[in-house]
């Protein structure tokens, strides 16, 4: 079963409607349920929700083979934690997805560095829908602990007596 | 010492939660922007939940400055934590006109240049990180340690 998510603050009709064509074309023949938020269109091909409460959604999430969504985040964090093949296609400004281009600047970023597989476009969605099958991500190594080490440094130079 | 965590919810949010500590004992409050997170935020202290805003909503912006305001000029804060967006700008600002100290944490969404309001923050940030070592070697005063994410 393939999870395809857009995500609840804008609707992505463009993905939805690359997929469900992806059907009919025959390239896509795995099950695949969606949550597709405020978008238009209907699906002719797969089942689809609006939104999903968060436990469903992370169920959803977790039973899935692979996901496909926007370049979210959150999609891409939960992804990572949970080693889950992911397909995403960014949000762009010029369509009025987002308010800026940050998705597909990270979505490309993340790719190269074998974490995701990314479309670009709807052409490109054709190509790596195939590639998503046999993906295996390449694990990310963050650090956070490092992080907050450093912020507790910088708290206690302000502990610190000012006279040094 | 009293910290102000701000953070929008979602990503912000929870690349916040990801570097938050009981550093020594400081006393903490919370800022963000949405009731659904609140309740997974009151083990930090008190929660002002203040909206969402970005810059293309104008009076909206009005209305969160106002509430961040009010948080702010009541908490008192000596230092002010932010992995931003909007609102974590907003807050950032007030406390240092109340003398507080800056850190701002850019998202690992940034890629090429640090958000708006990272980049607006910048000149009055005490300790500015970023979580690509590229925006640290282009960016005068941002700091790269490692990512959150």
């Amino acid at each position: 079963m393939i999870f395809l998510t857009v995500g609840t603050q804008f609707p992505f009709d463009r993905l939805v409607t690359t997929i469900d064509d992806l059907f009919d074309e025959g390239v896509i023949q795995d099950d695949l349920f969606a949550q597709i938020g405020d978008s238009v269109y209907k699906p002719r091909n797969f089942a689809a929700v609006g939104s999903l409460e968060k436990k469903a959604f992370d169920d959803r999430f977790r039973q899935a083979s692979a996901v496909i969504s926007h370049a979210g985040m959150g999609a891409i964090t939960m992804a990572l934690d949970q080693n889950k093949p992911l397909l995403v296609m960014p949000r762009l400004k010029r369509y009025r997805e987002v308010v800026n281009d940050h998705q597909a600047a990270l979505a490309t970023k993340f790719e190269a560095l074998g974490h995701i597989l990314v479309a670009q476009d709807e052409t490109q969605l054709r190509v790596k829908v195939g590639q998503l099958r046999s993906f295996v991500p390449r694990p990310r190594q963050a650090n956070p602990e490092i992080v907050a080490e450093r912020i507790g440094r910088f708290l206690e130079t302000l502990h610190a007596p000012k006279a040094v | 010492m009293r910290i102000c965590l701000v953070a929008s919810a979602g990503g912000h949010l929870s690349q916040l939660l990801k570097i938050v500590r009981p550093w020594q004992g400081h006393e903490t409050f919370v800022v963000t922007t949405s009731e659904a997170v609140r309740a997974n935020l009151q083990r930090f202290g008190t929660v002002y939940v203040v909206g969402e805003c970005n810059r293309e909503h104008g009076l909206r912006v009005i209305r969160v400055f106002v509430k961040c305001l009010a948080a702010l000029w009541r908490e008192k804060p000596d230092v002010v934590l932010s992995t931003g967006a909007a609102p974590g700008c907003i807050c950032c600002f007030l406390g240092k006109l109340r003398g507080a100290r800056i850190i701002w944490v850019d998202s690992i969404t940034n890629v090429e240049r640090p958000s708006l309001s990272g980049r607006l923050v910048r000149p009055i940030a005490d300790l500015f990180l970023v979580q690509w070592p590229e925006l640290a070697q282009r960016y005068r005063g941002a700091e790269y340690v490692g990512t959150i994410v």
